[in-house]
């Protein structure tokens, strides 16, 4: 990977990583609140699914260029 | 209502870990890792009911992450998902209710005990079934999986059967299937997801040894499958409560770390160890409910010690402990010692080419090889990808290369896509294999052709970030590529990966479109009066000269330009003009007016060239997005191929 492109990644994943932390700080924070509208029943069922959603997306983007960064990467010999 | 799940801290880094393992194992083994998480969840006191729907809603945004490429891939019989995942979607329910039943009869202990003896019994099964997998491959090293496609005689049977008014077409077997099959086994798939939140490796099971399904197409669907079983479970249990986000949302944090590194690590990993791993884990895992069944009946009014019970707990949770730790134990130090390995025999194949004698170079009928590194072909590489769509990039890359008497590598990148891939560890394989197949198809041709080439396949999330850094390490001059036909609403979202590669490659692009063909008729250089332009001039002599073509120089002024720009341009494409015709190339130069890209595409067509150069200003990033090029455009639409110079 060229220094620019590294450099790129790098600000990528850290770009990911705070807004994954950001999320699970709301997450933190709010948890008393998103369990009670949770729990109303009907539609609200929304919520947790939403969250579920949003989060696996931006935790997983991060994660995945993290362990890039990292050069954790396949078997290259592996045939 | 109170919260299912106090956040203490030491509670948060056990789970934390248990979704790391969770995680690493299921990314190792190719399955769902709910077997760990709903036991482990258990273990801190979490009522099953709660284990189970929290678990559920953790696994399907990763299903449908996963399930959307594999049908843009082709891979997922959307029929056979569709009907199966209903079926499914009524089991889960079917599932739920059973267990909020049980759980308003006899309370948490009832469903506590209901889950722990379906995990004991299934994971039983699965992990002797594993373990006799692993004790075979070890024996049979090489042997195929059996599951590649499994034409067994159960699934014949079960295609044998005519039942009129029922039959329905799928294409993923090739033949019509009673949908009073697949409806009865989309249904207990689901009743299992919804009582245990175990799906993916029971439902891929079913559909290749019950149906008959090929493993790719099976673990493709199953994706479908997961997630209609996903979303509906997490709807059932979250519209009664019993769903904590919290929980869930901690153990993804966790396990999407794990998962990718097991992925990782599976590449490095013998295939019985893999088996080993899932079979010893499982019978762990049921060992440790064994110890804890008695202790979750006492709960329900039946008189256990208070000794027996912590003795009981005790050992249940160490049993637990040891599987997680084994687990990642075994697949850290295949990752570690894999990688050692793998290294040191990369090492040892570039000392292999370092000391390798170097040839004479060959006589080259210009000074302009050692002048312009723009103009060189030394080092060619192609980027292949298995379809249509790189097949005329294949054939003129090997072509060039045999003309310009380059070095040929050839390249492919097998997409790694992390978690939802640890759903359907084969289908990484299958992609792998497919892919140095093809890599290997190439370099046959080009050896015929006479030209020397070796093959890499690389992995990676992003195809352009691979393709461009191989080009950094192999020092290429030129990278050829084919191009993705998008049109419309789809261009603009999925800008493509040599659009990128362009933008990122510090080297030449040349991309061939599917009906392309250089056949040495003409070459056009678009020039604008640059440094960028000077550099295309160079790279175009240089090519002129090996494919013994003609050169068209164009330079455009938009139509409302001053009489001095358009000068400036009549000057510009004379000094090239007369730089390459000193050089001994045919050579005619023209001025026009209008947009650039539709000019030069438009002119391109009626001078029948085949071939476009163009200077590259190497916008990227935010710049490109804002600014486009009409670099970008030209390659976009054209029908001739098209090469980019970047600047020296």
């Amino acid at each position: 990977m060229t220094k620019t492109n590294q450099a790129n990644a790098v600000i990528i994943t850290a770009s990911l990583g705070f807004l994954s932390a950001l999320l699970y700080l709301l997450l933190y924070v709010f948890k008393d609140i998103i369990w009670s509208i949770s729990g109303q029943g009907g539609w609200y069922f929304i919520v947790p699914i939403s969250i579920a959603f949003i989060m696996s997306y931006i935790h997983g983007a991060f994660v995945n260029h993290f362990w890039d960064v990292l050069d954790i990467k396949p078997n290259p010999m592996r045939s | 209502m109170e919260l299912f799940f106090d956040l203490q801290l030491t509670s948060v880094l056990f789970l934390l870990f248990v979704g790391f393992v969770g995680g690493l194992v299921s990314g190792f083994i190719g399955a769902g890792g709910a077997f760990l998480f709903t036991p482990a969840m258990m273990s801190l006191g979490i009522p099953a009911i709660v284990a189970v729907a929290s678990n559920l809603c953790y696994m399907f945004p990763k299903a449908l992450q996963g399930g959307l490429k594999r049908i843009k891939y082709g891979q997922v019989d959307v029929k056979l998902g569709a009907i199966m995942g209903l079926s499914a979607v009524v089991g889960v329910i079917s599932g739920a209710i059973i267990q909020m039943e049980i759980k308003h009869a006899l309370g948490n202990a009832g469903s506590n005990v209901y889950v722990s003896s379906v995990f004991v019994v299934i994971l039983a099964i699965l992990g002797a079934y594993a373990l006799k997998s692993a004790w075979k491959l070890y024996k049979l090293p090489g042997r195929q999986d059996d599951k590649e496609h499994p034409i067994n005689k159960l699934s014949l049977w079960v295609q044998s059967i005519h039942i009129p008014g029922t039959m329905v077409y799928f294409r993923s077997i090739d033949t019509k299937i009673s949908i009073l099959f697949v409806l009865p086994l989309g249904f207990a798939v689901g009743l299992l997801a919804g009582t245990i939140a175990l799906s993916g490796f029971v439902g891929v099971t079913v559909t290749m040894y019950l149906l008959g399904v090929p493993g790719l197409m099976a673990s493709a669907t199953e994706l479908m499958i997961a997630f209609a079983m996903g979303i509906g479970g997490t709807i059932i249990y979250a519209l009664n409560g019993f769903v904590d986000i919290s929980l869930a949302m901690i153990i993804l944090a966790g396990s999407l770390f794990g998962v990718q590194l097991g992925v990782v690590s599976t590449t490095y990993a013998k295939d019985y160890m893999v088996k080993i791993v899932m079979g010893v884990l499982m019978i762990l895992i049921t060992l440790s409910l064994c110890f804890k069944l008695p202790v979750y009946i006492s709960d329900m009014g039946y008189t256990l010690s208070e000794s027996t019970v912590t003795i009981l707990n005790y050992t249940s949770f160490t049993i637990l402990l040891v599987a997680l730790v084994t687990g990642t134990i075994i697949i850290l130090y295949t990752f570690f010692q894999g990688r050692r390995q793998s290294a040191k025999a990369l090492a040892l194949a570039k000392d292999e080419q370092a000391i390798a004698p170097i040839s004479e170079p060959e006589y080259f009928p210009t000074s302009a090889k050692q002048l312009s590194p723009t103009g060189r072909f030394e080092k060619i590489m192609l980027v292949t990808d298995n379809s249509g769509f790189s097949a005329a990039a294949t054939r003129e890359g090997i072509r060039l290369a045999q003309r310009t008497e380059g070095y040929l590598s050839v390249m492919s990148v097998v997409v790694t896509n992390s978690e939802h891939e640890s759903l359907a560890r084969e289908l990484i394989e299958k992609e792998n294999h497919e892919a140095i197949f093809d890599l290997e198809t190439v370099k046959n041709l080009a050896n015929e052709a006479g030209v020397d080439c070796n093959v890499h396949l690389r992995r990676g999330i992003e195809i352009y970030q691979e393709i461009v850094d191989e080009a950094e390490v192999n020092r290429v001059d030129l990278i050829v590529m084919g191009r993705r036909d998008y049109t419309g609403f789809m261009r603009v979202i999925m800008r493509s990966s040599t659009a990128k590669v362009i933008g990122y490659a510090h080297c030449s692009v040349l991309v061939v479109p599917k009906t392309a063909k250089i056949e040495g008729k003409k070459i056009l250089l678009a020039v604008d009066g640059t440094r960028y332009s000077d550099t295309a001039a160079s790279t175009v002599m240089s090519l002129a000269k090996h494919i013994h073509s003609s050169v068209l120089v164009i330079s455009i002024t938009a139509i409302a330009h001053e009489e001095k720009r358009h000068q400036d341009s009549l000057k510009e494409v004379k000094r090239i003009e007369s730089f390459l015709s000193q050089e001994g190339i045919d050579v005619e130069g023209k001025v026009l007016s209008g947009n650039p890209a539709d000019t030069i595409l438009e002119f391109a067509k009626a001078k029948n060239v085949d071939l476009i150069v163009m200077g590259s200003h190497g916008h990227t990033g935010l710049n490109k997005m804002l600014l486009g090029s009409v670099s970008d455009r030209v390659i976009a639409s054209s029908e001739c191929a098209t090469l980019v110079v970047k600047a020296a």
